[in-house]
């Protein structure tokens, strides 16, 4: 129970570093940036509250936030991330497991589901963000280019980040 | 019955239990949802309050919607009170009206009584009982002109008195109702007022001769009088209708008499008796007087000649 909340606080922080010092500072063409720490969401266990989830996805986006000078941009869509995680992680998950406890990964759930439900999530999150960001429709073609190349870096990234667990569990 | 009733009271209090059971289930199982609200409201506060480019747009957004709601309520709220404005607005415009009006009437006083002639008449009709009257109907016909004044008997107007305007002598009063009188002005065939030349003795009579409301003539000005036209013509004081030195009119002309004996000259009338309105109507206090006087004088010829 309290290695589970260090190895969660760790990678709060974790996440949270890294996008603040590395990620945040990318913009390849002027449109993608990554945003893996969506990731945090993902990993948490099928058995969480729903209110766990929601307040955790609103500290995240709020410390973020903080860092980036957005207030409220990415807890707003975290938030809504944080809400929809448990239906899409249930959706997703092998129908095999639903009573046991999933702690979502590669692993658990087969690469195919996995991945799928990390496009998903992500780019709802960086529609939402993007959307928020830009606070109007004036502009949709460079809004949908944000959001389609940023979801397709951010996957990229959290997959990088999947195996890169992956190898050091096993 | 009883029984029917403790059951339908039994049934009804568990439904309710039901439904209390099932509302606080419901609050429990989506609480979530109400977390989810309260952060979503936070992440927004935030937003609009720290970011000035989303809170500049949500609050122009919202101020138009508003403006625009707010538009179409008062709309309808003007509607309904139009009838109250427009009586409002035809109270405002009456009240407008009257004082309109009486600028007006101060304005012609004001600018009125900076002539001279109002001046010195005035001055010479210091020691006399001034009725102010009103022209209420005035006639400005070629041959027999008639004035009304709203003054007649209940205010001490009596035949015989004077009436001057603000130009100088208007004419005589000739009968008297009750609150109205009627007025033999200067532009009458019938009108003899005594009038004398200013500054020298000469006098004669006002006459009018029907061809202009502006001019009248007065006759038997004997002829070695010296007289230069544009000089004065003012009453004389002799009829005891008009104090003496009232202003009449201006000398225009001057013309032999008819029978060649006397001068005959044309004055400019100082009233205007096309635009006449406002008049005083003179009271003399020694009318009465001089009247018992001439009976005296009638009745002791009478008594002379047999």
């Amino acid at each position: 129970m309290i290695q589970t909340f260090f190895s969660r606080t760790g990678w709060f922080l974790l996440l949270l570093l890294l996008q603040v010092l590395v990620f945040n500072h990318i913009h390849i063409m002027g449109y993608a940036t990554p945003m893996p720490y969506v990731y945090f969401l993902l990993l948490l266990p099928s058995n969480t509250p729903r209110c766990g989830y929601l307040l955790l996805g609103f500290l995240l986006g709020l410390t973020v936030d903080l860092f980036t000078n957005t207030p409220g941009i990415a807890a707003a869509s975290l938030c809504f991330v944080a809400l929809l995680t448990p239906p899409l992680l249930r959706a997703f998950s092998p129908n095999d497991q639903d009573d046991e406890v999933l702690v979502p990964s590669a692993h658990s759930m087969e690469w195919g589901p996995f991945l799928r439900l990390i496009l998903v999530t992500v780019s709802i999150h960086c529609a939402l963000f993007f959307s928020i960001e830009a606070f109007s429709f004036f502009n949709p073609e460079s809004l949908l280019v944000n959001i389609g190349s940023s979801t397709l870096l951010t996957t990229l990234f959290i997959v990088a980040m999947e195996l890169i667990r992956g190898c050091g569990k096993h | 019955m009883p029984d029917f009733g403790i059951r339908e009271c039994a049934y009804r209090r568990r439904a309710h239990y039901t439904a209390m059971h099932n509302l606080l289930e419901f609050f429990r199982k989506y609480n979530y949802l109400f977390l989810f609200l309260l952060l979503e409201a936070a992440s927004f506060s935030l937003l609009f309050r720290f970011n000035s480019y989303q809170g500049s747009v949500w609050f122009s957004a919202a101020n138009s919607v508003v403006a625009e709601i707010n538009g179409w309520y008062e709309h309808v709220v003007s509607y309904l009170h139009l009838q109250t404005v427009n009586r409002e607005l035809t109270a405002e415009n009456l009240r407008l009206q009257q004082e309109n009006n009486s600028l007006r009437e101060a304005l012609t006083t004001a600018i009125r009584d900076t002539s001279v002639t109002e001046h010195i008449m005035a001055e010479r009709l210091a020691g006399y009982e001034l009725i102010p009257a009103t022209v209420v109907s005035n006639s400005r016909e070629r041959t027999n002109n008639y004035l009304v004044i709203d003054r007649g008997e209940a205010d001490g107007v009596h035949s015989e008195m004077g009436v001057v305007g603000g130009g100088g002598v208007v004419g005589i009063v000739y009968l008297t109702g009750p609150h109205h009188s009627l007025v033999i002005p200067v532009t009458n065939r019938k009108s003899s007022i005594s009038c004398r030349v200013r500054g020298q003795r000469y006098f004669g009579y006002l006459q009018w001769e029907g061809n202009s409301l502006r001019k009248a003539c007065v006759d038997d000005i004997p002829r070695y009088a010296k007289i230069r036209k544009g000089e004065c013509i003012e009453t004389s004081g002799y009829s005891a209708v008009f104090p003496p030195g009232i202003f009449v009119g201006r000398i225009s002309g001057i013309h032999n008499s008819s029978d060649g004996q006397s001068y005959k000259l044309e004055v400019n009338l100082g009233t205007d008796f096309a635009n006449l309105r406002d008049v005083n109507v003179i009271s003399t206090p020694y009318k009465a007087e001089i009247d018992t006087l001439r009976r005296h004088a009638r009745e002791e010829d009478a008594a002379l000649q047999p």
